[in-house]
């Protein structure tokens, strides 16, 4: 049954994406109407498709790569639709949707093979960990589509010249608010997640856990995201610097996911 | 005496070149004076603004040649000048006038501001007494036409305005003006205008600055905003998110050098500058910096005219009223050009006497030659006498520009346009007027 759910909100995350498209880019007030609510139903049916996979298995997290590309898709329509109802503007979903729409396609098609054999699967800290973490990344995938947006409407802007087609982004000020706070909710969840994950770590594999290469790279990440909204928070760090700095800890971020294959402890899957 | 207009505007001359030309008010006298008296010259009038300067002349003999004057008076060369320069004579130039005052030429169409530039010049021109009888009906005609699109049109009721344009832009970049500060270099009318609108939009206060304090002291009572002193305006400049300039000054009043500072100190919070001086106040190079969003007045044009689609319709009703001013001033002045009425009442006049002598001619054939030279002088006599105050009404009804008098006269005479052409020599029939009219149908 999840997995109807599942395609429903795929099918719907499509349609939302062509009426995002055609709302923002062609300045249809018609679909700008019907864009929110397929948006919203998307989410709802992803959110009750998540809901009773986890039911279904009897845990609280998701395992394997699908269940997590969808946990993360289901994260980025929330920030989406946060931001578009906080902030009126639907120009994030240029991006959110079709993201969104691509990461529950493939898990849509069919259930993953996967099987998580650790016995911690069922612990509400790993929950925590892989929750905060992935909402972290929702985070500053918006953090860094902001900061491109405000760079692009900077130019704009600064250009004088005024390309219809390019109507749609939302004021500086507000993509600079979106950029830092979507900034700030990245640090929190990422602190919450590394903070779930070493408790954990210290609980099953001990001290030896903290000299593994995903480890200290999640560490130093940490570090840098500590760093950045330092500079960005004392000296109103905007524009082309801004963007700089958040794709750096984006690519770093990227590094932290890839270095899962050279990490030694931080693997549960079934052999 | 014949009309010409020459100058350049904003459509044909970029900021650089307009501001070279741009003149003072202060000096606005001395420069007509010695429009003045440059040859062949009787009437003249300057009208210089941000976006246009234009020479206005009614002038006799050979084309007065306006292109060498600015050359020698502002001392820029020719090869630059020339490509940017316009000429309306005549016609063309009373519709030019007449659009420029009705602020359908503006680079915001329908702002108000124009009229009473154009008013200032007339004033100054009038002062210095470079306006005469020409000049005096053709901006009588452009006042009521630009009256009369005003009151007839909702063409300044929708315009856009540099202050709207502002407030789009600092939309834009803010989002909202609600807590946004304003300041204003230079109290002109236009800044005036630009703070009342951002006002009126939310921003929070206003903070003025001027190199007159007092002035500066007066409109801040008026908006209920802060004074900051011209010598402060360095230290205190970051204090506003918008800053609009628009004095006088002859060189840049904010460098980069400035700009950086304020972003320091505003911890790179974004600062709009709206610079409406001509010269400009704002070195061009500070829009290069993070953070600063530097505006001049043809950028503001190029943003205006985008705006310029919803208006059309107005622009159009505006300019069907503008081609009917033109067409009745141009009939006005063709009925207060007298000439051809005085002609044409004499030769009917003349050719009266003639055909009242060709009547009379059996009866006076036993007249000797003297007699009949002193009948000749006699009937002449008579028709001159008889004309004589005619002759002088017309005259001075065309002097003062009554053409109620001047159509009461060729009434009364029946005498139309179409009789302009009538020959003197024609024959008709004495006492039977009507014939000269329809000789010439």
């Amino acid at each position: 049954m999840f997995l109807l759910w599942l395609r429903l909100a795929a099918v719907l995350y499509g349609l939302a994406s062509v009426s995002v498209f055609a709302a923002v880019f062609g300045n249809r007030p018609r679909w700008r109407t019907i864009c929110l609510p397929l948006a919203g139903l998307a989410w709802f049916a992803h959110l009750v498709s998540s809901v009773e996979m986890l039911a279904l298995a009897h845990r609280l997290m998701p395992v394997g790569m699908h269940e997590v590309q969808s946990m993360l898709a289901l994260l980025i329509s929330t920030v989406f639709l946060v931001i578009a109802l906080r902030y009126r503007t639907l120009s994030f979903g240029i991006f959110a949707l079709p993201l969104a729409f691509l990461l529950v396609v493939v898990p849509a098609l069919g259930p993953d093979k996967y099987t998580f054999a650790s016995p911690v699967i069922r612990s509400g800290w790993l929950f925590v960990h892989v929750t905060a973490l992935l909402m972290a990344y929702a985070a500053l995938i918006f953090s860094l589509i902001a900061s491109f947006l405000y760079l692009i409407q900077e130019r704009r802007l600064k250009d004088k010249r005024s390309p219809g087609f390019l109507n749609w982004l939302p004021p500086l000020d507000t993509m600079d608010q979106i950029a830092q706070r979507t900034l700030i909710l990245g640090f929190h969840g990422m602190t919450i997640g590394l903070l779930a994950g070493s408790l954990i770590a210290q609980e099953s594999v001990g001290a030896a856990y903290f000299a593994d290469p995903k480890v200290l790279l999640s560490f130093v990440m940490w570090g840098l995201y500590v760093v950045m909204l330092f500079v960005r928070r004392s000296t109103g760090l905007r524009g082309r610097r801004a963007v700089y700095l958040s794709s750096i800890v984006f690519l770093v971020m990227l590094s932290v996911w890839a270095a899962n294959l050279f990490s030694t402890v931080h693997r549960f899957s079934a052999p | 005496m014949k009309i010409l207009l020459t100058g350049l505007n904003h459509k044909t001359a970029p900021v650089e070149l307009r501001e070279r030309l741009a003149i003072a008010p202060d000096q606005l006298a001395e420069e007509t004076r010695s429009l003045l008296s440059h040859p062949g010259i009787r009437e003249g009038l300057i009208l210089s603004t941000c976006n246009r300067v234009e020479l206005l002349v009614a002038y006799e003999g050979d084309d007065p040649e306006l292109e060498t004057y600015l050359n020698r008076q502002y001392s820029v060369d020719a090869a630059s000048l020339l490509p940017h320069l316009y000429h309306y004579r005549e016609t063309e130039a009373v519709r030019h006038l007449f659009r420029v005052a009705s602020s359908l030429d503006s680079m915001v169409v329908g702002e108000p501001q124009i009229l009473g530039q154009v008013k200032e010049s007339y004033t100054v021109a009038r002062s210095v007494g470079a306006v005469g009888g020409n000049l005096e009906r053709l901006l009588q005609g452009a006042f009521s036409t630009a009256k009369k699109i005003r009151s007839e049109t909702q063409i300044g009721a929708s315009s856009v305005s540099i202050a709207s344009v502002a407030v789009d832009l600092a939309r834009k970049i803010f989002g909202s003006l609600e807590g946004k500060r304003v300041l204003l270099v230079g109290a002109g009318k236009m800044s005036e205008l630009a703070a009342r609108h951002l006002l009126g939009h939310g921003a929070s206060s206003l903070l003025i600055s001027n190199r007159t304090h007092e002035r500066a002291v007066k409109m801040a009572q008026k908006f209920d905003g802060h004074v900051i002193r011209f010598e402060d305006l360095y230290t205190r400049g970051d204090e506003a998110d918008i800053v609009i300039t628009s004095t006088g000054s002859p060189e840049f009043l904010f460098r980069t050098p400035h700009a950086q500072q304020f972003l320091h100190r505003r911890r790179n919070r974004p600062m709009i500058f709206i610079d409406i001086a001509v010269p400009r106040d704002v070195e061009p190079e500070m829009n290069r910096l993070d953070g600063i969003f530097l505006y001049d007045i043809d950028d503001l044009q190029s943003l205006a005219t985008s705006n310029l689609t919803g208006r059309s319709r107005e622009a159009e009703r505006a300019e069907t009223i503008l081609q009917e001013e033109v067409a009745r001033y141009q009939r006005r002045i063709e009925s207060l050009d007298v000439v051809p009425t005085l002609v044409g009442l004499q030769s009917y006049a003349e050719s009266v006497r003639q055909a009242e002598l060709r009547r009379a001619h059996s009866r006076l054939q036993s007249l000797t030659p003297d007699q009949m030279a002193a009948v000749e002088a006699v009937t002449r006599g008579l028709v001159n006498k008889f004309l004589h105050h005619p002759l002088q009404a017309l005259k001075s009804a065309a002097r003062d520009g009554n053409t109620d008098a001047l159509n009461a006269i060729r009434t009364a005479f029946q005498l139309n346009e179409t009789q302009e052409s009538v020959s003197p020599t024609s024959h008709r029939e004495a006492g039977h007027p009507h014939s000269f009219e329809e000789e010439n149908d």
